[in-house]
C-alpha cells in the first residue's frame, strides 16, 4: 500500500471525528504517517462533518484531492453522497449507514432528501461501489446507539480496505472510548465487521 | 492514558497524532512556558484548552482572559519579568490587541514571548479572511509559519528561543487547516527552566518598559530596527527554510507554510519532482533573502504559493528587482492563484500546471455526471442545537417585534452561537434592493432575525449610531452573549447610558462560551483550569453602568420572555433584557434529559408548521405532520408552547 485516502462523513455528534482519529492513531502506531483534515460547517451538533484521513509514507497535505478518496465511510447517507460527489475516486467505495438524519432544510420544506436508490445510482454512475448497512440498528443491538461510529469502523475493517492491523485498530478503539462503553464498542466493531463480511 | 497525560508527558521520541493546536501547545510546554493567556476563538481555541488541561500538573499559569487584549497583556507582563509566556488567539482576536502589539515591540521583552495566531482562510469560522502575517510585518517582528503539525510544535518551541535571542515577541501563524487538522508528531524533551521572575526597569536600555521614558519612542523604534539584521541572519539558518536547487531548472517554486505541503503534493501529482527548484519557506517575514536571491538567479520563472494574501510574493518581487533578476513571478498578484478563499492541492496543481506549461486532461463526461449527482445533495444548514435556549430568545424577540417593533426594526447581531440562529441560514440567494426608503422583509424561515453582524461587541455600538442618526421607522435592538458582554460590550453599555441612546439590548446569558467549544467565562463559576471562580452577573454590571431598565427572563418561558421584550421596546430609554438559562448541552452533560417528555398526538395536528418554524432540530415534519425525533429531543418544552392545538404537549 503506497497511500490510502479515506473520508469519514457524518453529522456533528455522530462521532466521525473520533473515528478518524482512531484510524489515524492506529496507522501511526503501525509505523505509518497520517494526516487528518477536518471540514465542518459551524462546528456544532447537527452540522455536516467530514474528516479526511490520509495514510501513507509521503502524505503532507491535510485534505483528500478531488476524485481522490479510496473510501467514503458515511455515518449518514446524505453526508456520504455529499462527499462522494466531490471526492470519490473511480473504483472507490461508499460504505454507508442507511439511517438518515434529516436536515432542518428538509423539515421546513426547502429541500428534498435523496432516496437510497438514487444515492446508489449516483455512486455507480461516478464509477464507485456501494455497501449499505443499518449501522444505527447494529449499534442499538450492541447495547449503545452511540457506538454507531465504531460499527462503521468494523465495517471498514470487514471491507478489507484497512491500512492497519485489525488488532491495532481494536486496541486504539479500546483506549479512546469511555471505559464503561468498551464492551459495547467492541461488540459494535464485530457486528459491523461481520455484516460486511457477509455481503 | 488521556491526551492531557500524553501532552504533559516527558517522553521525547514518542510519535503521536496531534491536532495542530495541540502541537502548538506542546511546543510551548517543551519550551518551559510559565504563563499562558487567551480568549477562545475558532480555529485557535484548542491551544489554550490543551495548555489549561495540563497547567496544574506542570505548574504553570493558564487562563481564559476576558478578551484577547487582556490576554496579550497578561502574557506580555510575564515576559517582561523574564519568564516564558504565550498568548493565543484567532485572526480577529489580534485586531483587539493591535494597540499593545504595535507598541510593546519598541522595548521588546526579556523572557520568550510567543503570539500564536490562528488564521482562517476561507472564513470557515470567521468574519473575514485577514492574513495576520502582515501584522508581524507591520510590527516588525519575525513570523514562523508551519507546514504541518510537526513544524507547528517545533516552531513554537523554537519561537521562545528566537524571542529571547532578539528580545522581541515572535509570532507563530497557523491556519485552520493546520490548527484543526492532525498529523503524526514526534515529541521532544520538556525543558524545566524554573526561572525566578525579576524586574529591572533599565534592563539593557534606559526606561526599557516605558515607551515614553528617555530615550523615547523614536529611539526605541531605532532599537527595533537594530533587531532586523539579527532576525534576517537567524532565519537563513533555520531548518524550515530550505532551498532545493539542482542543475538549471526553468521553474522554481517558493512555498510558505501550509502552501508548501500543497505545493509538494502538486509537484508529485504533476511528476515534476527533480524538474523544478523548490524553496520551502518557514519564515514569511523576514524572508531568507539569501536563499530567495540564489533561486531567482538560477531560474527563469517562479511560482509563489502561500495561504492568505501575497506577503511572500510582494517581498520576492522587491528582492528580484534589487537583485536585477529578470524572472517571471506568478502567484496571487499575477492571477495565477485565486487571491480569495483558501488554497488546496487541487488549486495549486491546476495553477502549477499552467505556469509549467503542462496541459491537464479534462474529463468533461465525469463533470456532467458530477453535476447531475450534485443536484441530489440536499443542503444541511447548520442550526442551533435541539432545545437550545437561544431558540426561545429568538422566538420571543420576533413575537415582541411584531407587536411593538414598528414597521422596519433593526436587530444588530454579534458573535457567538446565537449568530447561527440569527440570519438567513435557510434563505436562498436574494436580489439586492436599491430602495430609498426602509424596507420590511418577510421572515419566512426559522431564525433569520439579525440584520447586521460583524464583530465581537459590534452590535451594541451600531445600535447607538442608528439611534443618533434619527432612525424612526422601527425599533432598534442589539443582541450579544454573556462572554461577548464581558469581552467587548461594557464600554458600549456605559456609552449608551452616558450619551442617552435608546434601544433594547438583549444579553443571551447561557453561562458558557459555547460557540468555540464550551470554555468557561466570568459568568460560569469556574476558570480555565477548573477551579471555582466568582460568578459575575450581567445585571450587576449593567446596574453599575447606570442602566435603569433591566429585566431577567427564562428563554424557555416564551410568554414571559415575549412580554418582557415588548415592555422593553416600549421603554423610552436604554433597556437591557438578560435572557438567562444554562447552555442546553451543558445541562445535558449533567442530566441527560433537560425537561419533560413531549407527547405527540398527530390527530390534533393541523399542519400549521409553527413547530418547525421554531427551528429546533428535534422537531420533525414528515408528511406535514408535526413530530419529535426522540434521539434528539431533550424536553425543553418550547415546541409544546408554540403548538396551538396540543398536537405537541409536554408530559
Amino acid at each position: 500500500m503506497s497511500e490510502i485516502n479515506l473520508i469519514i462523513a457524518g453529522v456533528g455528534g455522530q462521532g466521525s471525528i473520533l473515528a478518524s482519529h482512531i484510524v489515524a492513531t492506529a496507522a501511526i502506531r503501525d509505523g505509518l504517517r497520517a494526516r487528518v483534515g477536518e471540514t465542518f460547517g459551524a462546528a456544532m451538533r447537527g452540522g455536516a462533518v467530514a474528516s479526511h484521513v490520509r495514510i501513507g509514507k509521503e502524505v503532507s497535505a491535510p485534505l483528500v484531492q478531488k476524485d481522490g478518496a479510496d473510501i467514503v465511510l458515511a455515518l449518514e447517507p446524505l453526508e456520504g453522497l455529499r462527499n462522494v460527489v466531490k471526492f470519490l475516486a473511480k473504483g472507490g467505495m461508499l460504505l454507508t449507514n442507511t439511517h438518515a438524519w434529516i436536515p432542518t432544510d428538509v423539515n421546513i420544506g426547502r429541500a428534498e432528501y435523496p432516496s437510497m436508490d438514487s444515492i446508489t445510482k449516483a455512486v455507480e454512475k461516478l464509477g464507485g461501489k456501494i455497501i449499505t448497512i443499518d449501522a444505527t440498528s447494529l449499534a442499538q443491538q450492541a447495547g449503545n446507539v452511540r457506538t454507531m461510529n465504531v460499527v462503521m469502523l468494523g465495517a471498514f475493517a470487514g471491507a478489507g480496505k484497512l491500512p492497519v492491523s485489525i488488532e491495532t485498530l481494536k486496541q486504539v478503539v479500546r483506549e479512546n472510548v469511555p471505559p464503561k462503553t468498551i464492551d459495547a464498542n467492541l461488540r459494535a466493531f464485530e457486528l459491523g465487521f461481520d455484516v460486511v463480511k457477509q455481503k | 492514558m488521556g491526551t492531557a497525560d500524553i501532552i504533559a508527558g516527558d517522553t521525547p521520541g514518542k510519535r503521536i497524532l496531534l491536532m495542530g493546536n495541540e502541537a502548538i501547545a506542546r511546543g510551548a510546554i517543551e519550551a518551559g512556558v510559565r504563563v499562558a493567556a487567551s480568549y477562545p476563538g475558532t480555529p485557535a481555541s484548542e491551544i489554550m484548552e490543551t495548555l489549561a488541561s495540563v497547567a496544574p500538573k506542570l505548574g504553570f499559569h493558564a487562563e481564559w482572559s476576558t478578551n484577547e487584549k487582556v490576554a496579550f497583556e497578561v502574557a506580555a507582563g510575564a515576559a517582561l519579568t523574564g519568564v516564558r509566556a504565550i498568548t493565543s488567539m484567532k485572526n480577529a482576536g489580534l485586531n483587539w490587541v493591535m494597540d499593545m502589539f504595535m507598541t510593546i515591540v519598541y522595548g521588546g521583552v526579556r523572557g520568550g514571548f510567543v503570539i500564536a495566531v490562528g488564521d482562517d482562510p476561507d472564513a470557515h469560522y470567521s468574519s473575514n479572511e485577514q492574513d495576520t502575517r502582515f501584522a508581524a510585518f507591520y510590527g516588525e517582528i519575525p513570523c514562523l509559519e508551519p507546514a504541518d503539525q510537526q513544524e507547528a510544535k517545533d516552531m513554537t518551541r523554537f519561537a521562545f528561543e528566537l524571542s529571547e535571542q532578539l528580545e522581541l515577541p515572535v509570532m507563530v501563524r497557523s491556519v485552520t487547516r493546520i490548527s484543526h487538522a492532525s498529523g503524526d508528531v514526534e515529541l521532544g524533551a520538556i525543558q524545566k527552566l524554573d526561572r525566578k521572575p525579576v524586574f529591572d526597569r533599565h534592563w539593557k536600555m534606559p526606561y526599557r518598559w516605558n515607551v515614553y521614558g528617555p530615550p523615547g519612542a523614536v529611539e526605541k523604534h531605532r532599537w527595533l530596527h537594530s533587531r532586523i539584521p539579527l532576525a534576517k541572519k537567524a532565519v537563513e539558518k533555520l531548518p524550515w527554510n530550505k532551498l532545493e536547487l539542482k542543475g538549471k531548472p526553468r521553474l522554481g517554486i517558493i512555498a510558505s507554510g501550509l502552501g508548501a505541503s500543497y505545493a509538494r503534493e502538486a509537484v508529485r501529482r504533476l511528476k515534476l519532482e527533480g524538474k523544478v527548484a523548490f524553496l520551502k519557506i518557514g519564515t514569511p517575514t523576514p524572508l531568507p533573502e539569501g536563499m530567495v536571491k540564489r533561486l531567482l538567479k538560477a531560474v527563469k520563472a517562479v511560482f509563489v504559493v502561500e495561504e492568505g494574501d501575497p506577503l511572500v510574493e510582494l517581498q520576492v518581487k522587491a528582492i528580484a528587482k534589487d537583485a536585477n533578476c529578470d524572472v517571471e513571478i506568478a502567484g496571487k498578484l499575477s492571477g495565477a492563484l485565486v487571491p480569495v478563499g483558501e488554497i488546496n492541492t487541487d488549486i495549486v496543481a491546476d495553477a502549477l500546471a499552467k505556469v509549467a506549461g503542462i496541459k491537464l486532461r479534462e474529463d468533461k463526461e465525469r463533470e456532467l455526471v458530477r453535476a447531475e449527482a450534485s443536484k441530489l445533495v440536499a443542503p444541511r444548514s447548520s442550526t442551533l442545537c435541539a432545545g437550545c435556549q437561544h431558540l426561545g430568545s429568538y422566538w420571543a424577540l420576533k413575537q415582541a417585534l411584531r407587536k411593538a417593533g414598528g414597521n422596519v426594526w433593526i436587530v444588530n447581531g454579534d458573535i457567538g452561537c446565537y449568530e447561527q440562529g440569527g440570519y438567513g441560514l435557510f434563505a436562498k440567494a436574494v436580489k439586492p434592493s436599491f430602495s430609498t426608503e426602509s424596507v420590511r422583509y418577510l421572515i419566512d424561515t426559522p431564525y433569520d432575525t439579525l440584520d447586521t453582524n460583524y464583530i465581537m461587541g459590534g452590535g451594541i455600538g451600531l445600535m447607538q449610531g442608528e439611534f443618533h442618526a434619527g432612525y424612526k421607522d422601527g425599533a432598534i435592538v442589539a443582541v450579544a452573549g454573556d462572554s461577548t458582554f464581558f469581552h467587548a460590550c461594557i464600554p458600549a453599555v456605559i456609552n449608551a447610558v452616558y450619551n442617552k441612546a435608546r434601544g433594547v439590548f438583549l444579553v443571551f446569558d447561557n453561562s458558557w462560551t459555547a460557540m468555540t467549544g464550551h470554555q468557561p467565562n466570568p459568568a460560569t463559576g469556574e476558570n480555565a483550569v477548573g477551579e471555582q471562580a466568582k460568578v459575575l452577573c450581567v445585571e450587576d454590571i449593567a446596574r453599575a453602568c447606570g442602566v435603569e431598565f433591566i429585566k431577567i427572563v427564562d428563554p424557555f418561558d416564551l410568554k414571559a420572555s415575549t412580554a418582557a421584550i415588548e415592555e422593553a421596546l416600549k421603554f423610552d430609554g436604554f433597556a437591557i433584557i438578560v435572557s438567562r438559562r444554562i447552555c442546553t448541552l451543558q445541562a445535558q452533560r449533567k442530566k441527560k434529559f433537560v425537561g419533560k417528555r413531549i407527547i405527540v398526538d398527530q390527530s390534533k395536528c393541523t399542519s400549521c408548521g409553527l413547530c418547525v418554524s421554531l427551528g429546533c432540530p428535534a422537531n420533525t415534519y414528515k408528511d406535514k405532520k408535526g413530530g419529535i425525533d426522540p434521539l434528539l429531543c431533550n424536553g425543553c418544552g418550547m415546541c409544546a408552547q408554540v403548538c396551538p392545538t396540543e398536537a405537541l404537549r409536554a408530559e
